[in-house]
């Protein structure tokens, strides 16, 4: 095993694997900014290096800096978390030419996975459905064809893209032409690569997920499912494992076909297959993300599987310890996202100083944080404040302590809105408590205008306080 | 350097005992540069008041940081009552000041002649910072003559080290002219983003 570990990344995650590594016995070296050099991560790894001012592009995304910093401290491998450098090839190349281990898989499986139009490809070889679509570059006239010849709505994708960025869904031929081009010069802008795709668009799917863990040695398992349905702009708010509402046979099925995938493509860590799932159980594969994601926790309820330890024996070399027979999921676990940002305001991000700070706590209630009071929302990054889990033993005492644990959480300050009501609201939905929701839910909540939660709830006296 | 605050109490202020005040201010020098360290742009001016001590920040309001410590887009910023320093019954006032603004040195009011020991002036300083993590060289290569060195005349631009990150070679330069007090970091060492290396101070107002 490592005897340290660098982490490249800040807030909830680099505190998850500081906490990794401390459990492990492995010393952790943190990476920070500038912005950053008073956060929790920060404090509590053994050894922190601040290597950039705020911008994300100096520091986080400095490749060269995070590999300085790595090699000064001698530490032996690098953990990317999400976002920033953890799905980028290059930097994993850069890892290795420098003698310290990437936790994730190869470079050049990220490459070829991290490219949408050649993962299509690759899943399609291993037998994985994929919605109708293109499976290679074509012009906006050919590409209008095959829109015509798959039906409309449609959906164009960056094929490099990512977090819900650089994807337009089309509704009909007319404008075709130009959405098509504009989501070309985005595609470029954004990610430096041009190229997109087309997919039918399901107006009614779920977002469904399978985890699987594979050690480079020919060992692969998968973890179960995930649901993460409830989007706004094509980003998560929540997710819960198992799925609910689909069929046993459906989600062994798809978790065969996800493990399948993961050995086709040499995969070697903790990555996770997604897939759409139309409403006659039928589904389709979408991509697959090569890092640790943010929702993994409610798999790691479920599970009992410490993920994130297990990348990182993954990355040592290890064998799996799991077969595929010692995962038995139990009950029910939830995640809802705590972002700073204002639902009234089609989630703007709130920056500003949070004053009160309270997490919930209780039974079965786990809060992944690296708030506390008087923490500065920093305007530089993503506006994820906590993440709040539950277990329980099924779906409807899941909801039941979500809702007592939402209702607890009391976030204030200056300028700061949460969605931690906009949750509430969620979670009491109808369509989410039968679990007959679609990735167009909240949509839906916003175009009907939702009744509040506490209409139907009432707010309890001692309830969370947003400063909104 | 916590003081007996009932015999401190019982000293007339007017006339503090030297080596008091000099300790004083070096604790709260020290205090200052650490507060300096952390700003990403150098406050016009800076006043330290030593009974309750209180640090203030000024930045000119045409050019306010927005990116100061702890407050962003704060105008002033006050430290009061470390403990450290807070025990010393010393009422007295030094002002450190930006180069920007060498004139508002004059500020502090005395209560004893300028020439006084322990009258002593915080020097205005200005910290050329690392541009990246690496290593701090001071010379172009290994047995060649150092950049500069104490005592030397800089001027804006000229190049006064290298932080080597990843093999590559990042020009040190500073910012805005002066004399070279003091180099912070010995040659080949580790240096962090931001990280003090020199010690500036304008020419002329030594």
């Amino acid at each position: 095993m490592f005897d340290k570990v660098l982490i490249a990344n800040r807030g909830e995650i680099a505190l998850r694997v500081v906490r990794a590594c401390h459990e492990m016995g492995i010393r952790s070296v943190v990476v920070h900014s500038v912005r950053d050099r008073d956060s929790t991560p920060v404090r509590l790894c053994d050894e922190p290096v601040q290597i950039g001012p705020p911008q994300p592009k100096k520091s986080y995304l400095n490749a060269a800096a995070v590999l300085e910093a790595a090699i000064r401290t001698g530490a032996n491998a690098i953990h990317p978390g999400y976002g920033f450098l953890s799905e980028n090839p290059d930097f994993a190349d850069a890892c290795e030419a420098a003698q310290i281990v990437f936790v994730g898989p190869s470079a050049s499986t990220m490459a070829r996975l991290g490219s949408k139009l050649s993962a299509r490809a690759l899943m399609a070889k291993a037998g994985l459905p994929l919605l109708p679509g293109s499976l290679g570059v074509m012009d906006d006239g050919g590409a209008l064809e095959l829109a015509k010849q798959i039906g409309f709505p449609v959906i164009v994708k960056a094929s490099a893209g990512g977090g819900g960025r650089g994807m337009r869904v089309v509704d009909g031929p007319d404008g075709f032409a130009d959405a098509y081009r504009e989501t070309q010069a985005t595609a470029r802008r954004l990610f430096g690569d041009g190229r997109v795709y087309l997919e039918k668009y399901l107006q009614t799917a779920r977002h469904v997920e399978i985890q699987v863990l594979c050690d480079g040695h020919g060992n692969a398992i998968h973890l179960g499912p995930r649901d993460c349905s409830v989007q706004r702009r094509h980003q998560k708010l929540v997710e819960e494992s198992p799925a609910p509402g689909l069929s046993d046979e459906l989600l062994a099925d798809m978790g065969k076909a996800a493990r399948q995938g993961a050995l086709l493509a040499g995969y070697r860590g903790a990555g996770t297959f997604e897939f759409l799932v139309g409403p006659d159980e039928k589904y389709y594969f979408m991509e697959v993300n090569c890092r640790i994601q943010v929702e993994h926790p409610v798999t790691e309820m479920v599970t009992g599987v410490d993920i994130v330890q297990e990348q990182l024996r993954i990355a040592a070399g290890e064998q799996l310890q799991l077969e595929q027979g010692d995962v038995q999921p139990r009950g029910v676990a939830i995640e809802c996202r705590i972002n700073a940002e204002d639902p009234d305001r089609d989630f703007a991000p709130t920056p500003g100083a949070i004053s009160e700070f309270v997490p919930p706590a209780g039974p079965f209630v786990r809060v992944d944080t690296h708030v506390e009071p008087g923490y500065r929302v920093p305007p530089d990054y993503d506006s994820l404040l906590a993440k709040l889990i539950v277990w329980a033993p099924d779906r409807e005492r899941a909801i039941a302590r979500m809702r007592r644990a939402l209702n607890e959480f009391r976030i204030s300050g200056d300028n700061i809105s949460t969605t931690r009501r906009f949750l509430l609201d969620v979670i009491d939905h109808p369509r989410f408590r039968t679990a007959s929701h679609s990735t167009s839910l909240i949509d839906e909540m916003r175009r009907t205008g939702q009744p509040a939660a506490e209409q139907a709830h009432g707010e309890p006296a001692h309830g969370g306080a947003d400063s909104d | 350097m916590t003081g007996d605050n009932a015999e401190t109490e019982r000293q007339p202020q007017t006339q503090p005992q030297t080596d008091d005040v000099g300790s004083t201010l070096d604790a709260v020098r020290r205090a200052a540069s650490e507060v300096l360290g952390y700003l990403s742009d150098h406050p016009e001016r800076l006043r330290v008041s030593v009974a309750n001590v209180s640090l203030d920040l000024d930045w000119r309001a045409s050019e306010a940081p927005l990116r100061a410590f702890p407050d962003d887009g704060a105008g002033q910023t006050s430290i009061a009552g470390q403990a450290s320093v807070a025990g010393q019954a010393v009422s007295r006032q030094a002002v450190l000041s930006g180069p920007a603004a060498p004139g508002q040195a004059g500020e502090a009011p005395s209560e004893s002649p300028p020439d006084q020991p322990g009258e002593e002036r915080l020097p205005v300083l200005h910290y050329v910072c690392a541009p990246s993590v690496g290593t701090f060289y001071r010379s172009p290569e290994p047995g060649a003559a150092p950049f500069t060195a104490e005592g030397a005349t800089v001027t804006a631009g000229q190049q006064v080290a290298i932080v080597e990150a990843m093999k590559l070679m990042l020009p040190v330069e500073a910012d805005r002219p002066g004399r070279v007090v003091e180099v912070l970091i010995e040659d080949g060492q580790a240096v962090e983003y931001g990280e003090r290396l020199l010690a500036l101070t304008p020419v002329g107002s030594e």
